[in-house]
C-alpha cells in the first residue's frame, strides 16, 4: 500500500468522521446531552487531526487541534454546549470539512474565516463566551496548586502538537517558564502493556517509548515474564510490558499524550510516584537521552520529522486508522491466521481480531461493484436469450428444461436485486451536506432557518446519490433565499420567525421520492406569470391553471428574484435542476400554497442500471417504454379518434380528450401517420403533468431490461434515452417519453428544449 | 528483507526488524535450534519490539538447550533500541537473564 493509497483512505475516513461530527453536533444542538455523543464528536475531530498530522497537513492539524481543545472542554463539562457555542462549532465543522477537501483537491480555504473561528474557539476554550460557565480553563487552574506538579501541568503543548497553538496561553505562562530550567519535575510511574492490536495496526511500542523518553529522565524495566518459550510463541503477539519511571516537568496529560494514538490498544497506567521513588524495587535500566540515531533509522517518508512533533507514531496512527477499515476485509484471513498463528509468515497488517468484531462492513472499490453489475446485466440478458431459444425449439413447453429455466430466471432476478443492493446507499450524507448549506446561506441572508430531515436512511443507488446533490443544493439555496421570508415578514404574517425547511426521502413504488418543503411565502403566481409574459415564455392572454403557473419556474431562463443575489440566481435556474433530475430518469414537480410555502417533489429511479419496461413494436422496430411513465394501455376505437387541425389527433378517453402521439412518426420511422385503430395507445404521464396517448403498433410484453448507455456506446439520439439488449440478442432502444411528447408539440427534440417542457 | 544465513550456526539480522520480520526471524531461530548461534546485528537499522521479543525468547531457548547464543556485532541502533525498551543487552549475549 503506497502513501497515496493510504492518504486516499484517510480522506475517505475523514468524510465519515466529518459526517459523524456534524450529526453529533446537530444532536447536541437538539439538546442531546449524552456524553457518548460528545465523545463521538471529539473522537471524530481527534482522528482527523491524527491522520492529518501523519500526512503533514499542517493547516488541518492546527485547526483540528484548536477545535479539539474546545471540544475537550465540552467533554469535560467545562463548557456548556449552548446554542451559541454550537453555532461556532458547526461553523468550525464546516471549515474543517473545507480544509479536508482543500487538502485533498488542492485549492484554498477562506483564511479569514478559519482564523476568525480559531479565535472564537480559543475564546470558548477559555470560557470567554458569556454563555459559557464563568472562567474555566481547559486545564486545571493553577492558582490553588503548590510547587512542582502544577508547574508541570501548566506546561503547555501536547507533544503531538506542532501547530504553534498553545491551548492555555495564560498569564502564568511566564511563571511556568521561570520554573522550567530546574530539571526537578516530578516522577511519574508509567505502566505500559501493549496489546497485539497495537502492533497489528502499525504502531510500534519502541517508538512510543522513545517519545516518552524525550519528556524527561527515564528508567525502564521490561517485563518479559509473559514471554512463552520460543517454539510456542507467536512472533506477532505482544508479550512485553514495561514499568517506566520518568522524571519530567511535563504533566500527566503530556505523558498520556504520547500514547494518545495507541491508548485503545494498550493497558496504560500513569501515576505520580511517591517521593523518593527513584529507589525502585525493580531493576531499572536508565535510558540514554540521546536517541538521535533512532530518528534517522526509523524512516517515515512524508513527515518532516518535526521535533516532538508529527513523527512516526502519527504516521503509524494514520496507517492504522486507514487500515482498521481495510483490515476488516482481511478479517477472514485474520481468522485463519489465528488458527495457525505460528505458521503465519511475512504477511503484513494482519488484522486484529478486534477489527473483525468492530465492523461488519467492507470497503470495496466502486469499480468492482460496477463490474459485477455489468456482469449480472449480461447474465440477465443471456438468461433471457437462453430461455427464448429454448421456447422456440421446444413447443411443448413442459419439459424439465423449462422448469429449470424458470428457476434460473428467478435466481438471476434475485442476484440482480442483491447486486443492486450493494450499490444502494442511504441518502444521509447528501442530506447532511444540505444542513450546512442551509446554515451558511441562512447566515448570509440573515434568516433563521431550521432544516428538518426525515428518512435519511432511505437507500438509493450510489450514482443517483452522487448526482442528486447538486440539484438539491440548488433547490435548498433557492428555498432559503426565495422561499423563506425574512424573520420580520414572518412575524408580521404571524409565523414563527424561524423558518423550517423539511427534507424528506422515502420509497414509493420502486422509486425514491425526495421532498423539499419550506414554510415560506409560497410562489407568487402573479409575479411568475408576469415574468413569464415578459420573457415571452407564455402569451399575455394565456389561460393557465395555478399548477401550470407554478411549473413555469422550471422554464429555461426564469428567475423571479428581483435582484441577482450571491446565493441563488447565478444564471442557473430551476430548469437546470429539472434537467439534472430528468437526466437521472426522475421527475420533479412543485406544489405551492401562497402564504404556506412550497413543496418540491422529486421522484427518482432507485437504480440507473435496470428498468422495467414495456416492449413495443413501432414500424417494425422494437422499442422499450419505461413502465413508470405508462399510466394505462388501451386499444383505440375508431369512434374515439378525433381529428384536430391539420394533422393532430385526439383520443377521447372517459370523456376527456388526450392528444394522440404517433411514436413512429415522431421518430421518423415512417412518413405517414399510422392508423390508430390498428395499433395500441399507451397513456403516459408527461413531466408537466398532462397526459398523452402514445401510438405504437403492438405490445410485445413487459420485462426488465438492462440499461446500456447510448451516449457511451454511440451518441445521443433525440427521443431515445438509452438502449438495451433483448433476449434474442437484438438491440432495442429505450424511449425518452418526455422528449417524444415534447416533439409531438412541434418543439425540436433537442434535449434542453424537451426537458424544459411544462404543461 | 529476510534474515540471511551467514554461515552454519550464525545469523545475520536484517536491517529492518519490524513486525513483518518478526515471523521470519522466529522461523529462522526455530530452525537453528540445537547448536551454538552467533548473531550479527551490525547491519540493523531499526528494531521493533516484536523482533526483540523473538530474540529474547531465543536467548531463553538457547539457554535451556545449554548452547551459546551470542550477539557478536551490534549496530548502534540495535543497542540503543534494546536499551530504550529496557532489554538488558546482556540478555542477548546470554550471560544471564
Amino acid at each position: 500500500m503506497d502513501m497515496n493509497e493510504i492518504k486516499e483512505i484517510f480522506f475517505q475516513e475523514c468524510e465519515e468522521q466529518l459526517a459523524e461530527l456534524e450529526s453529533g453536533l446537530l444532536k447536541l444542538n437538539d439538546g442531546d446531552r449524552d456524553p457518548e455523543t460528545v465523545n463521538a464528536v471529539f473522537r471524530a475531530v481527534h482522528s482527523i487531526k491524527g491522520g492529518a498530522g501523519a500526512f503533514g497537513l499542517d493547516d488541518l492539524v492546527s485547526f483540528a487541534h484548536v477545535f479539539e481543545t474546545t471540544l475537550d472542554c465540552v467533554r469535560s463539562n467545562k463548557l456548556e454546549p449552548t446554542p451559541d457555542v454550537l453555532k461556532v462549532m458547526l461553523k468550525s465543522a464546516d471549515v474543517l470539512a473545507d480544509l479536508v477537501s482543500a487538502s485533498r483537491d488542492g485549492g484554498g480555504v477562506d483564511e479569514s474565516r478559519s482564523r476568525g473561528l480559531v479565535k472564537e474557539l480559543e475564546a470558548l476554550a477559555h470560557g470567554e463566551l458569556p454563555s459559557s460557565s464563568a472562567h474555566e480553563a481547559p486545564k486545571p487552574a493553577p492558582k490553588a496548586a503548590p510547587a512542582p506538579a502544577p508547574v508541570a501541568k501548566a506546561e503547555t503543548p501536547k507533544p503531538t502538537d506542532d501547530s504553534g497553538f498553545q491551548p492555555i496561553p495564560f498569564s502564568f505562562d511566564g511563571f511556568g517558564e521561570d520554573e522550567e530550567p530546574a530539571i526537578e519535575g516530578s516522577v511519574y510511574e508509567v505502566s505500559f502493556k501493549p496489546r497485539r492490536e497495537l502492533y497489528s495496526k502499525g504502531n510500534e511500542a519502541a517508538l512510543l517509548l522513545r517519545d516518552l523518553s524525550r519528556l524527561g529522565e527515564m528508567s525502564i524495566n521490561c517485563d518479559t515474564d509473559a514471554l512463552p518459550p520460543l517454539d510456542k510463541m507467536d512472533p506477532e503477539a505482544s508479550y512485553f510490558g514495561w514499568k517506566i519511571s520518568i522524571r519530567t516537568t511535563k504533566s500527566e496529560d503530556d505523558i498520556r499524550a504520547v500514547f494518545e494514538f495507541a491508548e485503545w490498544d494498550c493497558d496504560l497506567e500513569v501515576k505520580l510516584a511517591e517521593e523518593a521513588s527513584s529507589d525502585e524495587e525493580l531493576p531499572m535500566v536508565p535510558v540514554p537521552f540521546d536517541l538521535s540515531i533512532l530518528d534517522d533509522s526509523s524512516g517515515g517518508e512524508e513527515e518532516k520529522g518535526a521535533e516532538q512533533g508529527v513523527s512516526e507514531e502519527t504516521v503509524a496512527a494514520a496507517v492504522s486508522a486507514a487500515e482498521t477499515a481495510s483490515n476488516v476485509s482481511r478479517a477472514a484471513r485474520a481468522v485463519e491466521k489465528k488458527e495457525s498463528a505460528a505458521a503465519a509468515a511475512a504477511a503484513q497488517n494482519n488484522a486484529a481480531a478486534a477489527a473483525a468484531a468492530a465492523g461488519q462492513t467492507i470497503r470495496v472499490d466502486l469499480d468492482r461493484v460496477d463490474r459485477l453489475i455489468n456482469l449480472v446485466g449480461e447474465l440477465v440478458i443471456n438468461q433471457a436469450m437462453l430461455s427464448q431459444s429454448v421456447i422456440e425449439n421446444d413447443a411443448t413447453g413442459t419439459s424439465a428444461v423449462n422448469m429449470g429455466l424458470e428457476e434460473l430466471q428467478q435466481l438471476t432476478r434475485e442476484i440482480q436485486d442483491s447486486v443492486m443492493a450493494i450499490r444502494a446507499q442511504p441518502v444521509k450524507p447528501v442530506f447532511q451536506r444540505m444542513s450546512r448549506i442551509v446554515r451558511e446561506v441562512a447566515d448570509m441572508v440573515g434568516k433563521s432557518i431550521r432544516l428538518v430531515t426525515e428518512g435519511e436512511n432511505t437507500e438509493v443507488d450510489k450514482t443517483v446519490i452522487d448526482k442528486i446533490a447538486e440539484p438539491l443544493t440548488h433547490m435548498i439555496r433557492n428555498a432559503v433565499d426565495h422561499g423563506i421570508e425574512s424573520p420580520e415578514k414572518r412575524e408580521a404574517a404571524g409565523k414563527d420567525p424561524e423558518g423550517t425547511i423539511k427534507l424528506t426521502a422515502k420509497h414509493r413504488s420502486g422509486r425514491i421520492l425526495i421532498e423539499l418543503a419550506d414554510d415560506g411565502a409560497g410562489i407568487n403566481r402573479e409575479r411568475v406569470r408576469q415574468k413569464a409574459i415578459d420573457n415571452d415564455i407564455i402569451a399575455a392572454d394565456a389561460n393557465l391553471s395555478d399548477d401550470e403557473i407554478d411549473n413555469l419556474i422550471f422554464m429555461a431562463g426564469f428567475s423571479t428574484a428581483d435582484k441577482i443575489s450571491d446565493i441563488s440566481g447565478r444564471g442557473v435556474g430551476m430548469d437546470v435542476v429539472k434537467r439534472s433530475i430528468q437526466a437521472l430518469g426522475g421527475r420533479i414537480s412543485i406544489s405551492s400554497r401562497p402564504g404556506y410555502g412550497s413543496t418540491f417533489t422529486m421522484s427518482l429511479p432507485l437504480t440507473l442500471a435496470v428498468l422495467d419496461g414495456m416492449v413495443v413494436t413501432v414500424a417494425g422496430q422494437t422499442l422499450v417504454v419505461p413502465l413508470t411513465a405508462i399510466v394505462e394501455t388501451l386499444q383505440p376505437e375508431a369512434a374515439a379518434i378525433h381529428s384536430f387541425g391539420a394533422n393532430q389527433r385526439l383520443i377521447s378517453i372517459r370523456n376527456s380528450f388526450c392528444p394522440l402521439v404517433d411514436v413512429g412518426r415522431v421518430l421518423n420511422y415512417r412518413a405517414t401517420q399510422a392508423n390508430p385503430v390498428e395499433g395500441v395507445a399507451l397513456l403516459v404521464e408527461s413531466e408537466g403533468g398532462g397526459q398523452r396517448a402514445l401510438m405504437v403498433d403492438a405490445i410485445q410484453g413487459q420485462r426488465q431490461v438492462v440499461i446500456k448507455s447510448l451516449e457511451a456506446n454511440y451518441t445521443h439520439v433525440p427521443g431515445i434515452a438509452a438502449a438495451t439488449i433483448l433476449g434474442d440478442g437484438r438491440v432495442a432502444l429505450i424511449l425518452d417519453v418526455d422528449a417524444v411528447v415534447a416533439a409531438s408539440r412541434g418543439q425540436s427534440m433537442k434535449p434542453e428544449m424537451s426537458l424544459a417542457a411544462t404543461g | 528483507m529476510a534474515a540471511k544465513k551467514a554461515g552454519p550456526g550464525s545469523l545475520k539480522l536484517a536491517a529492518v526488524l519490524d513486525l513483518n520480520e518478526a515471523s521470519n526471524l522466529h522461523g529462522k531461530l526455530v530452525s537453528m535450534r540445537g547448536s551454538d548461534l552467533k548473531i550479527d546485528a551490525s547491519g540493523v537499522e531499526r528494531v521493533g519490539v516484536q523482533c526483540a521479543q523473538v530474540l529474547v525468547a531465543g536467548v531463553k531457548a538457547w539457554e535451556d538447550d545449554k548452547k551459546t547464543f551470542l550477539v557478536e556485532k551490534a549496530s548502534d541502533a540495535f543497542q540503543k533500541t534494546m536499551q530504550l525498551i529496557g532489554i538488558n543487552h546482556e540478555n542477548l549475549v546470554a550471560k544471564e537473564i
